[in-house]
């Protein structure tokens, strides 16, 4: 018994001193995966810190709002079913100017960033600067003139208020694939478009998502511009709250606003834990 | 694809010209070049000389301006580049495993796109596995990250092996590595050419690694021309002109007799177990020289018999007065140099 547990552990320091010289091969991956634990510990708990925030936020808000003496104007907004309307009115156009953001800026941006396309990059480029560069209220507005008022007319301009970012990031992470492994994949036999799918997009899916993280929180945060082509969303709370003196009502609006984005970055981060290839 | 599947095809280029617009000059100037099928040529010169470039166009990853390539008889541009990839092995210096994937899955990259059943994939995925040394249950689901410089140049290897094609086109493959492994990585490589008999073209800008590895050297100036195209042993023995003389460097001779074994010399007297400083069999002459040297003696006995300082310049001197058009004995080990058209204008 004695003399079993004596050579098991000789065996096993003789083991973790081959684990310690450089290069030995078996070494490589538990160094990393030793290294990467606690790191992997703190992100963990980093993901648990904004739900945590976010409820405690909440929660503040509930409490103050109930401690508040609301007239009749003020309980017509604040009350569950008007913030549960309001609320998924904002979501519903966050989520449908993102995806409508999805089919139109990743196509676009592997257009731009296909070197044969060196003509048609910047046109690309600085129609999603414009974009973003245009105020986005007075683009709702003339869309406005266009298209009359209605939650189709705040798409666009959230549309084309977040494509950028998107747009951007797919360009770059697409281009900033080595170029080595293009060459290879090519040597391979791969088609350019097998190259694009299998290789280049997947590699540029880190930054891909980044970029639709940014996007999402930039249009949740525009949503509330909404309400001026009566789209509905949290700004009607906040421009009521405004427009009839009611503090309360606007605090609770702008606060919502807020926690919402938290939360959507929150989920792109988990996302982008998620949908990352392994191996990178 | 090819009429041999596996072992070596024939590869010949015929005035096979590249030229990039707008430049003066043709990178690749009308290039003649036979390769027999089943050999390992070495294609050496300084960067820039255009080897790269005449090697990448035998798999149309560039296109040439003009002339002709023909694979085992058949005529390279007349196929689909991307069909005619997958059956010619690649493989470059920064090797390019795709990150993402696996090793398993890089290794069986190519048969997945030749559209293999997954089961004769994965069979082969373990096979070249461990044909490259790498023990297949270690590293067959790591990611090319958590592996070693030298680890990810043998999956490179095997990667460019995996659909078993009969054509290996190998651009400094083993020039990221350090010193020792990149021995290593050599020798292995040549056992492992010893089995397969591919056909391939490997380019360098390395000599030395162009006589380890080459059974003919395709030495390169500008433009691809071709310098000389001949066996190590003939390239170190008669260097064409002073350009390939200078590329050879200033120890032919005993880059000639890292060439030779002790068997390959004629011995003055049985093997004897005392008295003389001992070299083992398949011992190459330069290291028998070293060890006589080390040891101040004129000779030294290996298994095959007593070696003779004397012996080691009958072999391979040209200096000597009697040298009236007398051939250094013939390379027992290297196969005779046949007629091959070797010559650029």
């Amino acid at each position: 018994m004695a003399a079993d547990t004596l050579t098991a552990d000789i065996l096993g320091s003789e083991a973790s001193e081959g684990a310690g010289v450089p290069g030995a091969p078996e070494t490589a991956g538990a160094l990393t995966a030793d290294r990467a634990r606690p790191s992997r510990r703190a992100a963990r708990l980093r993901l648990l810190l904004t739900p945590a925030a976010v409820c405690a936020v909440l929660a503040a808000l509930y409490a103050w709002v109930s401690a508040q003496d609301l007239d009749s104007i003020e309980q017509r907004s604040l009350n569950p079913s008007v913030i549960l309307t309001k609320a998924a009115e904002h979501l519903e156009m966050t989520l449908a100017a993102t995806a409508l953001v999805v089919v139109i800026a990743i196509p676009l941006g592997i257009v731009a960033s296909r070197s044969r396309n060196r003509i048609a990059t910047p046109v690309i480029l600085t129609a999603a600067n414009l974009g973003q560069a245009v105020p986005c209220i007075g683009l709702l507005v003339l869309c406005t003139f266009l298209m009359g008022v209605g939650f189709q007319t705040a798409l666009v301009g959230l549309v084309a208020y977040s494509v950028l970012p998107v747009l951007r990031n797919t360009m770059v992470g697409v281009q900033q694939v080595d170029p080595a492994l293009v060459e290879a994949a090519r040597g391979m036999g791969m088609t350019r478009g097998q190259v694009l799918r299998r290789v280049e997009l997947r590699l540029a899916v880190p930054a891909i998502l980044a970029g639709l993280r940014t996007a999402l929180v930039l249009t949740v945060g525009v949503a509330t511009l909404g309400a001026f082509v009566a789209a509905g969303g949290f700004g009607e709370l906040i421009i009521n709250g405004l427009k009839l003196n009611r503090m309360p009502v606007t605090v609770v609006g702008g606060v919502l606003t807020a926690c919402i984005a938290f939360l959507i970055d929150w989920l792109g981060a988990l996302a982008e834990n998620v949908l990352r290839p392994r191996g990178l | 694809m090819f009429d041999t599947e596996t072992e070596g095809a024939r590869i010949e280029l015929r005035a096979l010209t590249k030229h990039y617009p707008g430049q003066p000059a043709p990178a690749v100037d009308n290039v003649d070049l036979d390769i027999p099928a089943g050999e390992l040529v070495v294609f050496v010169g300084p960067s820039g000389c255009g080897k790269t470039t005449t090697m990448k166009m035998i798999n149309r990853l560039v296109e040439p301006t003009s002339g002709e390539i023909r694979i085992g008889g058949k005529d390279v541009l007349s196929l689909q580049p991307d069909e005619l990839r997958r059956h010619i092995g690649y493989a470059i210096q920064q090797v390019g495993l795709f990150p993402h994937l696996t090793i398993g899955q890089n290794i069986g990259l190519v048969p997945k796109l030749l559209g293999w059943p997954a089961a004769r994939i994965a069979a082969r995925v373990e096979e070249l596995l461990s044909l490259v040394n790498l023990e297949p249950s270690l590293f067959h689901d790591r990611y090319p990250r958590q592996l070693s410089g030298g680890q990810q140049q043998r999956v490179g290897v095997a990667r460019a092996l995996a659909a078993d094609p009969p054509v290996m086109l190998m651009d400094e493959p083993f020039g990221a590595t350090d010193p020792i492994t990149r021995e290593h990585l050599q020798k292995e490589f040549v056992r492992l050419q010893k089995r397969l008999r591919k056909t391939i073209i490997f380019v360098t800008h390395d000599f030395e690694e162009a006589i380890k590895l080459g059974d003919r050297i395709v030495v390169l100036r500008e433009r691809s021309h071709i310098a000389q195209y001949d066996t190590p042993a003939e390239i170190l023995a008669r260097p064409a002109d002073d350009y390939v003389a200078g590329f050879v460097g200033q120890d032919a001779t005993l880059k000639r007799l890292a060439l030779l074994r002790v068997e390959d010399v004629a011995p003055v007297g049985p093997p004897q177990p005392t008295g003389l400083p001992q070299v083992a069999a398949g011992t190459s002459l330069r290291e028998a020289l070293d060890v006589m040297i080390a040891h101040g003696s004129d000779r030294c006995s290996s298994p095959s018999g007593v070696l003779t300082y004397a012996a080691l310049c009958g072999v391979v001197g040209t200096g000597r007065p009697s040298s009236t058009g007398q051939e250094p004995e013939a390379v027992p080990s290297l196969p005779a140099p046949e007629k091959v058209v070797a010559g650029g204008r």
